[in-house]
């Protein structure tokens, strides 16, 4: 009730503000249908999601900017993670544990961004919650440490975080950046200097930061944050023709439990003549395990919740692209775990639809043994998805 | 009172003599120019030093169906530095294209995460949002000078209209996305009318034909309103449309960088 009384206020506020002059409301509506045959059923689970966007720049070198969300979930929308881990692992939980890996996509609405952003000339202040996206990795970010991007669809937008950001430009090919996102007390907070700089065909950054992270212990459901400071860069420009970049970020954990750990992408990618794009990307995460045999409930679960971008160690992951007419786009990528050699392919359709409306098809098709990272547990699906932007 | 009509009849009589002088020895210096000559003045025209302007695009796609794009752009340096920011349809809305170095250096502002992304030089090939003009067609200012040779072929009527006419060939190691250009230059206002674009791989196969029209004087300066790319192999056409320009403004540089993508 509280939800939908919110919410009405909500939409009353927007249409009001959307009247008055310098205030522009836009978003999209976007249902999409997904399936996933698993253990040899099929499930079928939906959502219907609804993004509404104001903006207004009223006042003089100040942008405000703020989105809603509103998600109705249908189809079958509880799950248990137990479903996706493997056989031997889940024999091994405790029956007391099954409840607690339960999860349900419940209907909600939000405020995903609210944020104001003051701009001068060579300066800009951004405050409140808003999108954080660093790094020059195409299927994940090493030095991004807000997010966790999905491996099958990585380009799909990210949640906003709270911050207070500062963007300074000492020259067009040299700035800085600095961002603190609050939390309970400063230790608690993170706080994130980055310093980017142009030479010739390169774009190149160095950032330092210090920020919270979660490592939950899973047989005893015990949550620790822990303290880390991150040293980290990336650049991306061009060589012998390709488009080439690479990011990385060490972790320096501040207690003396548990190793330092660090994660770095590299990749390229080359356009052809006909059109057809290619990219290849490499990641490594030492967190992950290079021996699939060691893949414990801790690294599954931690995996499936993001506290870690990957289970196993090494893997590639290669897109092509290629324009089949100006509204049709066929493409697909393949995420292959190098330590474990296991892969997903992920075929897409995306065709313009009409002027504000698009279709995407994507399949997910895991090609691994039972046990490995992207195994057959995992369950083949797919889903389609229609964007109608206003 | 013929006194004073006399010598005023006079210094008419020479002035028009001298106009015509110049005249012809102005249509014989044009007639005499040389392709690299008809080229420089050529882009010189088409790339202001800066330029504020609105334009819309128009995508005709094989089934015959319409998308219609319209954004701001910003030109600065004769077209070395541009900027490109959608205003519609909502899909693309706040999303920028900023080319520097005449294109050599793109990078793509996506307002929905925030996220700048640069591209390498091998994305000027890419379709612009799937018109029939690449981020190069858009961006590149110098690259008839700098990447091809030129020479000139006897004169050619085109669009009911004098034109030199010029062939580029592509210099060697150069990366330009085409092999081979034909270009029919206005005489009088020194505006391209139709270039002819030809395949990367093939000097002989025509890839697209670009018309120039409704060519208006704008700040003093000779301005095609509309372009229209025709694409020969995939028979689709993308039509771009001035809706305003301005050319005497003074655009900051700080407008040309990630920040000013975002503002």
């Amino acid at each position: 009730m509280m939800k939908i009384v919110a919410g009405c206020a909500l939409g009353l506020l927007l249409c009001t503000s959307a009247g008055t002059r310098d205030v522009e409301l836009f978003g999209y509506f976007e249902p999409q249908y997904n399936g996933i045959c698993q253990d040899g059923t099929y499930y079928q689970f939906h959502y219907n999601k609804l993004r509404t966007d104001l903006k207004s720049r009223a006042v003089k070198n100040i942008e405000f900017g703020a989105d809603v969300i509103y998600l109705l979930y249908h189809g079958k929308s509880e799950w248990n993670l137990l479903d996706f881990l493997p056989g031997h692992i889940r024999s091994s939980v405790p029956p007391e544990t099954h409840r607690v890996l339960e999860f349900a996509y419940r209907d909600t609405l939000f405020l995903d961004n609210v944020y104001a952003r003051l701009t001068l000339s060579r300066f800009a202040l951004t405050a409140g919650k808003q999108q954080v996206s660093l790094g020059t990795g195409y299927f994940a970010n090493p030095t991004d440490l807000f997010n966790v991007k999905d491996a099958i669809d990585p380009t799909y937008e990210q949640p906003g975080h709270n911050a207070l950001r500062i963007d300074f430009m000492l020259n067009h090919r040299l700035q800085m950046m600095a961002l603190y996102s609050p939390e309970s007390n400063w230790e608690k907070s993170g706080k994130l200097m980055r310093i980017k700089a142009g030479f010739g065909r390169f774009d190149f950054s160095v950032m330092g930061s210090e920020i919270e992270y979660m490592v939950t212990d899973f047989p005893t459901m015990h949550v620790r944050q822990r303290q880390r400071r991150v040293l980290g860069g990336d650049f991306v420009g061009e060589f012998l023709g390709l488009g080439v970049w690479g990011e990385g970020a060490y972790s320096f954990l501040k207690d003396e439990e548990g190793e330092d750990f660090y994660e770095f992408l590299v990749g390229g990618d080359y356009t052809f003549e006909s059109g057809l794009y290619t990219m290849l990307e490499h990641h490594r995460n030492s967190q992950g395990e290079s021996d699939y045999r060691e893949y414990d409930l801790n690294d599954w679960m931690r995996f499936f919740i993001g506290e870690t971008r990957t289970i196993s160690r090494d893997q590639l992951y290669g897109f092509v692209q290629y324009p089949v007419s100006d509204l049709l786009v066929v493409g697909g990528s393949v995420l292959a775990s190098v330590s474990d050699r296991s892969a997903v392919l992920v075929p897409t359709v995306e065709y313009s639809l009409f002027e504000n409306v698009d279709l995407v098809f994507m399949l997910n098709l895991y090609v691994g043994d039972d046990g490995k990272a992207y195994g057959s547990q995992m369950g083949n699906g797919g889903f389609i998805r229609c964007r109608v932007y206003f | 009172m013929s006194g004073i009509v006399q010598p005023v009849r006079g210094r008419l009589c020479a002035i028009l003599v001298l106009w015509t002088l110049v005249m012809n020895m102005n249509l014989h210096a044009q007639s005499e120019m040389t392709a690299e000559e008809v080229l420089n003045i050529m882009t010189e025209t088409m790339n202001p030093q800066q330029s504020k302007g609105t334009m819309k695009m128009t995508i005709v796609t094989t089934s015959g169906e319409e998308r219609t794009f319209e954004y701001r752009t910003f030109s600065k340096n004769g077209g070395e530095k541009s900027l490109m920011k959608y205003l519609k349809p909502t899909r693309v809305k706040d999303q920028a294209i900023l080319m520097l170095n005449d294109a050599n250096d793109i990078w793509v502002y996506f307002p929905r995460t925030k996220r700048v992304r640069k591209l390498a030089t091998h994305a000027k090939r890419q379709k612009l949002e799937g018109s029939d003009f690449s981020y190069e067609d858009m961006g590149a200012s110098n690259t008839f000078i700098e990447e091809y040779r030129a020479i000139r072929h006897d004169d050619e009527k085109r669009e009911g209209r004098g034109c030199y006419a010029l062939e580029l060939t592509r210099k060697p190691g150069s990366d330009a996305g085409y092999s081979r250009i034909l270009m029919w230059v206005d005489r009088d206002c020194l505006v391209p009318l139709v270039i002819h674009y030809y395949h990367d791989e093939d000097p002989e196969l025509l890839e697209k034909e670009l018309v120039c029209s409704d060519i208006q004087l704008i700040d003093e300066i000779y301005t095609p309103m509309k372009y229209t790319m025709h694409n020969k192999l995939d028979n689709t056409q993308t039509s771009l449309e001035i809706v305003e320009v301005m050319y005497k403004i003074e655009l900051p540089d700080d407008l040309f960088t990630e920040l000013g993508m975002q503002r």
